[in-house]
């Protein structure tokens, strides 16, 4: 019972109340917003921002999934070996992931400031003022300045989760491993990354669906700017709903975003339930 | 059943997201007085924006306490961040838990809005039963129909604040037409010193920039026309004011990305005397007078052939919302905000000029101030002045503005493009 009261309140009732804004269009003010149906939908597969928003979260759910679990687990795999000072790691890597990430979007804001931030800085000091460049300003830069903030973010949770799957790896046969002259590439491929496998399709989870639902550190640093250039799905659901008043767009896309993320959300955990299973290791 | 547990709480935490975009249809607006209105033990809530300098909201707050004083109503003073208050605050309205008295932007997509949707309290018969004393020209910007539904804000006024220090030291004379201006950024180029303090990241700067273009070069009437659809916005004269502030980009008058820099930003590299001018409104002049070592100076920014014209705007205003439990309190706490004496006491003591008669002379204020109190003093005058364009127009058009303008800055879009683009959202 409440489970299903649970449900109810956080899952039905936003539900059913975001299918109906889809289908009116109401815009902030209106109490009996008119009936368009289909309209916000077929108005959204022809907005031409949607698709720019749509490619942009594309890049981000790529980069923004590879590039933490890659940096995550090759610091979880140096300090995994470390005797002393291994607190001292876990925290220097882990606090990032614990600053808000509004704090952190304006801290790093400070730093791609093109005049004074000290990237442009350090730039100009060592002769790569080529480089130097307004970098949350920049259509070219802006989406891969932002994206480059969320992984510093990021990579700390990730780090810490396969650490702790880590200690659960069997290390006879990384012994084994070893007299039988298997590199580093082969003992991570072949024998550690098998038996952490459900955690590192849990943390593959979280971290892809995030990139589908990204919008706090975009709207911090850019706003979605300039011009769009760093505007992804979320942020761009926002500005329609609060900026346009169009809240029944925003809320359409939001529910649009929702849908694309199921699969994903659902395939993954059925895939880290099997390998659980099926007796994967940590 | 775990499976389905999981499934279930995996998709719930999902629906969050479309969850957060949506709202509930607003509960209609009662209208039933308020019985127990007198003054006594009352407490009204009154949002603001959130001042840019804290020490202006504890002088703010003081200054309140007078009025709390003398009516023994209790005024509670909440700020946010102007950028967050359209969201907040119409989602307290809706709700029926929104403030008492809050201050927002006059015009057909601010207050407009609200009055059309019977969240604000008709203030017509107010304005004659209590004598408040308003420009007409502003009263006209709060009113809808034939409701007035608020009072309209301070008189604010974009040009182009310089270092005089700067100016003086490269000879440099207040620019009379905008050839003397391209002169004035060049010389102040060539003297390693950045000649425009130009910020662009929010987008709503660029708005700004395009108002005073604009403004000064097709004049008051013609902005007028564009707004009233006499004129289109793909005109050669807006692509011209458009194409004017890329000229002066791609001649290293401005930062070399302004789409980089935010506002505080700009005005913070001014303060440090490294930029000679400051494209700004004047609601600037308070933090310019406390912030600025150096004489500061004010003009329009120049027409082609002589002196421009500002561009000119209202800010927000007191409105009342139509849900509050003590309509009598909140009127009188509007006789205090109209009043003669709060009017000079916020020109004096937080730079900003009610459009409310009251005595532009004997004002303890700096010479900067004075000389812009006298520039809006105009306004009541009927003087020429320009229109700040984002006032005017609706979310559609200034996201087509804003957006237009950073990617012209940034190369992704033209002039042409931008003034096509104005002009479709202007027609739709």
């Amino acid at each position: 019972m409440p489970l299903l009261l649970v449900v109810g309140i956080f899952l039905l009732f936003p539900l059913a109340n975001a299918v109906y804004f889809a289908f009116v269009d109401f815009d902030g003010l209106d109490p009996a917003p008119p009936w368009v149906g289909l309209g916000n939908f077929t108005e959204l597969a022809q907005d031409r921002a949607v698709w720019a928003a749509f490619r942009n979260n594309v890049v981000w759910i790529i980069i923004g999934t590879v590039a933490p679990l890659a940096i995550g687990l090759w610091l979880a795999l140096l300090v995994w070996g470390v005797e002393r000072g291994g607190i001292f790691y876990r925290l220097a890597f882990f606090i990032p992931y614990v600053l808000p990430q509004v704090a952190v979007g304006i801290v790093w804001g400070w730093i791609y400031e093109p005049s004074r931030g000290w990237l442009n800085r350090v730039l100009n000091a060592v002769g790569l003022d080529g480089l130097a460049t307004g970098w949350l300003g920049n259509p070219n830069t802006a989406l891969y300045a932002v994206l480059f903030t969320a992984i510093w973010a990021t990579f700390g949770f990730v780090f810490v989760i396969f650490l702790a799957a880590l200690r659960n790896v069997d290390m006879e046969l990384i012994d084994a491993a070893l007299l039988d002259g298997a590199n580093a590439f082969a003992r991570v491929r072949y024998i550690i990354l098998p038996q952490i496998m459900p955690v590192f399709i849990a943390v593959t989870t979280i971290t892809l669906i995030g990139g589908f639902a990204v919008f706090d550190i975009v709207f911090v640093m850019t706003g979605g700017g300039p011009a769009g250039a760093s505007e992804v799905l979320g942020t761009y659901a926002y500005s329609s709903a609060f900026g346009l008043n169009r809240i029944s767009y925003g809320t359409t896309l939001a529910l649009v975003i929702t849908v694309m993320s199921i699969p994903f959300a659902v395939g993954l955990n059925r895939l880290q339930r099997r390998l659980s299973l099926e007796g994967g290791g940590a | 059943m775990r499976v389905f547990r999981s499934k279930v709480l995996a998709v719930a935490t999902l629906f969050f997201v479309a969850a957060a975009c949506t709202g509930t249809t607003p509960e209609s607006a009662t209208t039933e007085e308020d019985a127990a209105s007198s003054s006594e033990d009352v407490t009204l809530k009154w949002l603001i924006e959130e001042p840019e300098d804290a020490a202006a909201l504890q002088a703010l707050e003081d200054h309140i306490a007078e009025f709390e004083a003398a009516s023994g109503i209790t005024i509670d003073i909440d700020t946010l961040p102007w950028e967050n208050m359209r969201t907040i605050l119409q989602t307290q309205l809706r709700s029926g838990d929104g403030p008492d008295v809050f201050n927002w932007g006059a015009g057909p997509s601010w207050g407009g809005a609200l009055a059309e949707a019977g969240m604000l309290l008709d203030l017509t018969d107010a304005y004659e039963e209590r004598g408040w004393d308003v420009y007409d020209f502003a009263v006209e910007r709060v009113t809808a129909g034939d409701q007035i539904y608020g009072i309209p804000g301070e008189m604010e006024i974009i040009g182009i604040f310089y270092n005089q220090e700067i100016f003086d030291e490269l000879g440099i004379e207040e620019p009379q037409n905008l050839e003397e201006l391209r002169a004035a950024a060049e010389t102040v180029r060539e003297a390693g010193i950045l000649p425009m303090a130009v910020s662009d990241k929010a987008g709503w700067e660029g708005g700004h920039l395009l108002s005073m273009s604009l403004s000064s070069n097709i004049g008051s009437d013609a902005m007028e026309a564009l707004f009233e659809g006499e004129q289109s916005w793909d005109s050669p004269e807006v692509v011209e004011s458009l194409q004017l502030w890329k000229d002066f980009h791609d001649a290293d008058f401005l930062p070399p990305s302004p789409t980089s820099v935010d506002y505080d930003t700009a005005i913070s590299t001014f303060y440090a005397g490294d930029a000679a001018m400051l494209p700004t409104g004047s609601w600037l002049v308070n933090e310019i007078d406390t912030n600025a070592d150096f004489e500061v100076g004010y003009f329009a920014f120049p027409a082609p052939d002589g002196n421009g014209i500002f561009a000119g705007g209202l800010g927000s205003g007191p409105f009342v919302n139509a849900q509050t439990e003590h309509p009598e309190a909140a009127l009188e706490f509007l006789d205090f905000l109209a009043s003669p004496e709060h009017a000079k006491w916020t020109i004096e003591n937080l730079g900003s000029i009610p459009p409310i008669p009251t005595t532009g002379e004997d004002l303890d204020v700096s010479p900067l101030m004075q000389q812009v109190v006298d520039d809006v003093s105009g306004f009541a005058d009927g003087g020429d002045f320009g229109y700040n364009i984002d006032v005017m127009v609706g979310d559609a058009f200034n996201e087509a503005m804003y957006d237009g303008i950073q990617g012209l800055f940034t190369g992704q879009t033209t002039a042409e493009e931008i003034a096509a683009n104005l002009a479709a959202a202007s027609d739709s």
